[in-house]
């Protein structure tokens, strides 16, 4: 029996492939324009001879990584139309932010984006600094950028597991890869609960600063941890990079239009696999983030292939800007002292608003924040949204889906990494 | 890497609390489209107010002459009526509808980054123009905004509820939906 000849390996990079330009912005040539499917079909308008079939993937499926239900019409084992259905973990959580203090949201909020709590707790305590007109302190800045990167690593480990729970036997007997993820993962949790005490819901952000100090000795504990899961990411990228089976499984499946994905609101790896090369931690540089030198790995293959390479490239480079940062954390108090005032009472019909954006895992995570202009509810939000980067890379599904397998698809809806409890909220 | 990004140091700096000079909130030709063709004032950093019967208009010509192709967010804000109908004052029962949008890069090729955000008022029972057709990721966020806030929008190819179920009475985020209980924080 003979494998599978891997395909050639993709372009790499913007400098070697032709671009074109869009709105004054580089793209590869060769993915701008592809077909797009309409994710409005009528059925009708399909082959009126075939034999469709209508197949609920999820909503408790294990592939669709949480409580997503596709309606999938099949055509043999082609995929002609995919419509998504949100909302099985809708939690009501923008309503509740409306019902509660400024400072009561945070632990609400960290249950979004469950795998990397960090940044949902960042993204909206920042917007509340924002909107009140706080400044963290520093000593609180750089300690947020450090964790955010140390999430960072931890959310692509897991990613990674279960996308090879999703190919299944390509990798190892598909547990394998898992196994090893959630191994190094675990080290990261420990590490959130030497810090904090939690291990998963840390409630560490609030308005003006962080609520814990690093112990002694966590900055080398921290350093540790990072350089072997850096040494074991490498023993993956040798499982995998080469497999023959995982390239026939994820070279040129599941192309993304870096058109598209913009007008959809993509943001994040899935956007930089498709050669945009944006990155909103490097051009609208928050907290640290200033002080050092950011890396932004850009690929052109636009498919899953690309999308993996991106993101294992991502967790050696916050690895690296974890390490340097931990040098240089300055001293000071954790918390800002500046007394608040609550913006109530501010002549606008509307009240104050105020929006910030962080580079989560998966993207812009951004929240939107009105204030109250009613005096006696100043200390909540009028109206809070959050915007979820997962929300809009599962917009992609309607227009990736059509053409590939019902086996292919699981690897693609994977490998865009969606999260239900930030996408329902 | 570009030649505007600051070479690595070899141990990172504490960041020192000088001053930086605030980037202008609107670029140049951001402030010419606004001012200049569309007549928008109150250009702070909330955004300006755009009426709803030029909404499709700006939004075209920031896709198609200014790059803005990254759609951010569409977010709304139910708000109950002030005062009484006929005096000074009076402000009827209306959404506030919030839009931001990005391009990825300075208009000269440079690296950066500028979002716009703009606003609109619908009164309630009127519907404002839908955003789809031009920007492709405002379908789930408008119709997760009509669910959840009750704002209708026009031209919307496919205006369903998003999170609540299809039979769910009242739209959940609107300020004078009722929640039957005494207890906090949902009274």
């Amino acid at each position: 029996m003979s494998l599978p000849v891997p395909p050639a390996f993709p372009k790499r990079n913007l400098d070697v492939v032709t671009t074109t330009l869009v709105g004054g912005l580089r793209a590869p040539a060769h993915l701008v324009g592809l077909p797009r499917p309409d994710p409005h079909m009528d059925l009708e308008d399909y082959d009126p001879d075939a034999d469709l079939m209508a197949l609920n993937w999820g909503p408790q499926h294990p592939s669709t990584h949480g409580v997503l239900r596709v309606k999938v019409w099949l055509d043999g084992e082609v995929c002609v139309k995919a419509v998504p259905y949100l909302g099985y973990l809708h939690r009501g959580v923008e309503k509740l932010c409306e019902k509660l203090g400024y400072a009561q949201i945070t632990p609400i909020v960290d249950k979004n984006d469950y795998v990397s709590p960090m940044m949902n707790e960042l993204a909206i305590n920042m917007a509340f600094e924002k909107l009140l007109d706080i400044e963290p302190s520093p000593r609180a800045s750089w300690l947020r950028t450090i964790l955010a990167e140390i999430q960072r690593v931890a959310s692509h480990l897991l990613w990674l597991g279960t996308w090879g729970l999703d190919i299944g036997g390509a990798v190892g007997g598909g547990a394998t890869i898992f196994m090893y993820c959630m191994r190094e993962r675990e080290r990261i949790l420990d590490l959130f609960e030497e810090l904090t005490g939690c291990r998963f819901h840390y409630n560490t952000h609030c308005v003006g600063g962080n609520r814990h100090d690093p112990p002694v000795g966590w900055d080398q504990h921290a350093k540790e941890v990072l350089a072997s899961i850096a040494e074991r990411s490498r023993e993956y990228d040798q499982f995998l990079t080469n497999n023959a089976v995982f390239r026939a499984r994820t070279v040129g499946v599941g192309v993304v239009d870096p058109v598209l994905a913009m007008e959809l609101g993509v943001s994040g790896p899935i956007l930089r696999a498709s050669g945009i090369d944006a990155d909103l931690r490097r051009d609208a540089p928050y907290l640290a983030y200033d002080q050092v030198e950011l890396r932004v790995p850009v690929r052109t293959g636009g498919d899953n292939f690309a999308r993996y390479e991106v993101r294992m490239a991502e967790l050696l480079e916050s690895i690296r800007i974890a390490t340097l940062l931990l040098d240089g954390l300055p001293e000071g108090p954790l918390s800002s002292q500046k007394v608040v005032k609550l913006p109530a009472g501010i002549k606008s019909t509307s009240g104050r608003s105020a929006y910030a954006c962080i580079e989560s895992p998966r993207g812009e995570l951004g929240t939107y924040v009105i204030a109250n202009s009613d005096r006696k509810l100043a200390g909540q939000p009028y109206r809070c949204k959050i915007r979820p980067p997962s929300l809009h890379a599962m917009a992609l599904i309607p227009y990736l889906c059509p053409g590939l397998t019902m086996s292919d698809m699981v690897v693609t809806v994977g490998c865009l990494d969606p999260i239900l409890g930030e996408v329902d909220r | 890497m570009s030649e505007t990004s600051t070479p690595t140091p070899a141990t990172p700096t504490p960041a020192t609390p000088t001053p930086t000079p605030t980037p202008a909130l609107y670029p140049p030709d951001l402030l010419a489209l606004c001012q200049e063709r569309f007549g928008l004032d109150e250009l702070d950093d909330q955004g300006p107010v755009v009426p709803r019967d030029r909404v499709l208009e700006l939004a075209h010509a920031l896709r198609e002459e200014l790059g803005f192709h990254h759609f951010v967010y569409c977010a709304a804000a139910h708000f109950l009526a002030e005062g009484e109908p006929g005096t000074e004052g009076f402000q009827p029962d209306r959404s506030l509808v919030a839009y931001r949008v990005r391009r990825l890069c300075r208009p000269d090729g440079r690296r950066g980054t500028d979002s716009f955000p703009f606003r609109l008022w619908v009164p309630t029972g009127e519907s404002t123009p839908s955003l789809t057709a031009v920007w492709a990721g405002a379908d789930w966020q408008e119709r997760e905004q009509y669910d959840l806030v009750g704002t209708l929008f026009d031209g919307h190819p496919d205006l369903r509820r998003l999170m609540m179920p299809d039979d769910w009475p009242g739209h959940p985020l609107r300020r004078d939906y009722a929640i039957d209980t005494t207890h906090f924080p949902w009274r």
